[in-house]
């Protein structure tokens, strides 16, 4: 690569980041204005003044609460989701090497179901445990399950699939199974709901976890951003320019897993996003990792607030699915970046 | 004839109460207890919010229109005679509603029905985030009975599904609202159809129900009310047995088992959404008496087919009027000595 290039891909990063966070806060502010319940515009300042300990401006308790509790630190989570399942992606195309890689190729959010059941429905932990810290488990579970299965994940990307395939399908098995045969089916029909993706049920403290997960996450990834340009070109090459491929895949598999179990267990499986910002970031800023990864944060977080806002819009008093919303918005706007970037006759 | 005269007895019985259980009036503050939590009132609710169906119901039934501001999530149609009273609270969805809908209506106290309704892990709204607001919040006693510890106060769904935690939640909601002696004699009411039913109804170890809630297509696997659910206290109120023993409270089962099963009566569910043509009761009439090898049954070829409303199955207010839409039609067949 010549030091042009390098040059004009750094442009084109500083370009995309400062655009991508100006839409971003701009999202944020959107998403903490509407809603179903009409406060005006003023009152919505405030509040979040007030929340920051700016002021303290005399409005109704409701609407602070409104505004700051549940907007606010949804639009936060959201963002987070966003960004995170889209790094997940990002990383997980590299290291198997498979433009289908996602977020959940890795039995992830079907070990999530699983522990969220067996918590639910067969009372594991007796009442201890919340169903967010079941879906953490099992989704953890299923990723040691791959772990083992490809060989401490060090055998190549199609056995990591496969076993990412085969630990779905055991687990999905095992909740259907309980499900079935649980003596309730209101517990069942509560799983369920619960499992459908959704950021109605988040509030402040799952931001602060979020955020430390994201960021750590974020991190490690960019320090490891030149091993992952290695792998693009196949483990032995990799090998071949002294990167320890066997422990690199093990440490961005298992922070993918963190990162991808935590967003599951509080907000359930949201799909699309993890498998076209990666892409559709990719097309704009190029393949390198160091550039890509922080580009899929912000496209992922702006893109996740968005869609959001659209499932809080559509119909009023009641929330559409977040995954229906990402995409029926996403698979348009995909569908353009596809279509300009076919080969060239 | 046989309904005016449960009417009258109902009625009767109902007056009764009033007289004879003539509730104390509630003394504020007040403290519930809720599913494990207290819950401490201040004064009567006047701007209440009720999510889900089977709370909205009971407040109308305890004639506290007048002081609901909003209700949300309606899986069925609201019972006949609720309806008028029903049309002066708005609806804010049948579904599930977002927290900001709910608090928009500036609610000074919200009934829910379920735990996806309210509850740590919903994803409408959580207790704290009332309490945060100083609005107190309560849960059914049936939503909490099926919540993780099964061992807990209210009983186990190994036994059969009862009343007592209808009227459990009956009662809390009248003192919460100051109307006691109301809950009392709907309480009553209550029980006294209950009675009129069992007494008209002896034990019969022969008559056993089946009820088919729904199905996909005719080829698949019917949905059935389980053995223990308000389906198996259906039957047992009108003095039979739920043809399906599981403990599951939705058994899905195909048309061979159901044929082993071989119930006396089978009771078809005229299910109000518009999922599947099977939901209509007429059709699955229809597919009883036309398919070659299930309307070789028995309870088919002698025409014990009888019509309840969907809405019974599930653990309601609606379940009593479930088993007496069945018991009514059960006196013209010919199974009652």
């Amino acid at each position: 690569m010549t030091t042009a290039e390098t040059e004009r891909g750094t442009f084109g990063l500083a370009l995309l980041l400062t655009f991508g966070l100006v839409a971003l806060a701009f999202a944020i502010a959107v998403a903490t204005a509407i809603g179903d319940y009409s406060i005006g515009l003023g009152t919505v300042f405030l509040a979040v003044t007030n929340g920051l300990g700016l002021t303290g401006a005399e409005i109704s308790p409701i609407e602070q609460s409104v505004v700051w509790n549940l907007r606010l630190s949804r639009a936060l989570v959201a963002a987070l989701a966003g960004a995170g399942l889209s790094i997940c992606g990002a990383i997980l195309q590299a290291l198997l090497r498979n433009a289908l890689a996602e977020p959940f190729v890795l039995g992830v959010s079907a070990g999530a179901s699983t522990g969220a059941v067996s918590v639910i429905v067969l009372g594991v932990g007796a009442g201890g445990l919340s169903l967010s810290l079941g879906a953490f488990a099992g989704a953890f579970s299923a990723f040691a399950l791959v772990a083992l299965l490809s060989n401490g994940a060090t055998s190549g990307p199609n056995h990591t699939i496969l076993a990412g395939v085969a630990a779905s399908q055991l687990f999905n098995a095992l909740t259907s199974y309980i499900v079935t045969t649980s003596g309730n089916a209101q517990q069942a029909r509560d799983v369920m709901f619960w499992l459908l993706g959704s950021f109605g049920g988040v509030r402040w403290p799952d931001f602060q976890l979020l955020l430390v997960v994201v960021v750590v996450s974020l991190a490690i990834c960019i320090w490891m951003a030149r091993a992952l340009d290695a792998f693009t070109f196949g483990d032995e090459d990799a090998a071949a320019l002294g990167i320890p491929v066997a422990r690199i895949r093990l440490v961005m598999f298992a922070v993918t897993a963190v990162l991808t179990a935590t967003i599951v267990s509080m907000v359930g499986a949201i799909g699309f996003v993890g498998l076209v910002v990666p892409h559709a970031a990719r097309y704009v800023i190029g393949p390198l990792h160091l550039r890509l990864l922080p580009a899929c944060a912000v496209v992922g977080a702006v893109f996740m607030v968005s869609a959001d806002i659209a499932s809080r819009v559509i119909v009023a008093q009641q929330t559409v699915p977040i995954g229906v919303v990402t995409a029926l918005v996403g698979v348009p706007f995909f569908a353009i970046i596809l279509y300009r970037a076919r080969p060239q006759p | 004839m046989w309904n005016k005269s449960l009417l009258v007895m109902g009625t009767v019985a109902a007056t009764f109460a009033c007289t004879a259980l003539k509730a104390e009036p509630t003394t504020y503050p007040l403290a519930i207890e809720n599913c494990g939590q207290t819950v401490s009132f201040d004064r009567a609710p006047q701007n209440a919010v009720a999510l889900g169906q089977n709370s909205a119901e009971i407040l109308l039934l305890l004639g506290l229109e007048d002081r609901m501001a909003a209700t949300a999530f309606w899986p069925n149609k609201v019972l006949p005679e609720l309806e008028e009273a029903n049309s002066k609270v708005e609806v804010l969805t049948v579904e599930f509603p977002t927290l900001e809908a709910v608090l928009s209506k500036q609610p000074d106290f919200v009934a829910a029905m379920l735990v996806t309704l309210l509850g740590p892990d919903s994803k409408v709204a959580k207790r704290e985030d009332f309490e945060a607001l100083g609005i107190p919040a309560y849960l059914s006693p049936s939503a909490c009975s099926t919540a993780k510890n099964t061992t807990d106060a209210y009983g186990s769904r190994d036994d059969l599904w009862t009343m007592d935690l209808l009227y459990k939640e009956i009662d809390d909601l009248s003192r919460i609202f100051d109307v006691a002696d109301r809950g009392a004699a709907l309480i009553a009411d209550f029980k006294a159809r209950e009675a009129a039913l069992r007494a008209q109804f002896a034990s019969n170890d022969d008559l056993t129900f089946l009820f088919w809630f729904s199905s996909p297509s005719p080829a698949d696997d019917a949905y059935l009310g389980g053995g223990n659910g308000p389906s198996g206290y259906i039957a047992d109120v009108l003095g039979g047995s739920n043809a399906v023993k599981t403990d599951a409270e939705w058994p899905t089962l195909g048309w061979e088992g159901i044929m082993a099963a071989d119930p006396k009566v089978i009771v078809v569910a005229q299910v109000d959404r518009n999922r599947w043509d099977l939901d209509k009761a007429e059709n699955k009439i229809a597919f009883l008496t036309s398919d070659p090898t299930v309307s070789q049954m028995e309870a088919v070829r002698a025409g014990r087919i009888v019509v309840m409303s969907g809405a019974s199955m599930n653990p309601s207010i609606h379940t009593l009027h479930g088993a007496e839409q069945v018991g009514e039609q059960l006196k013209a067949l010919d199974l009652l000595q």
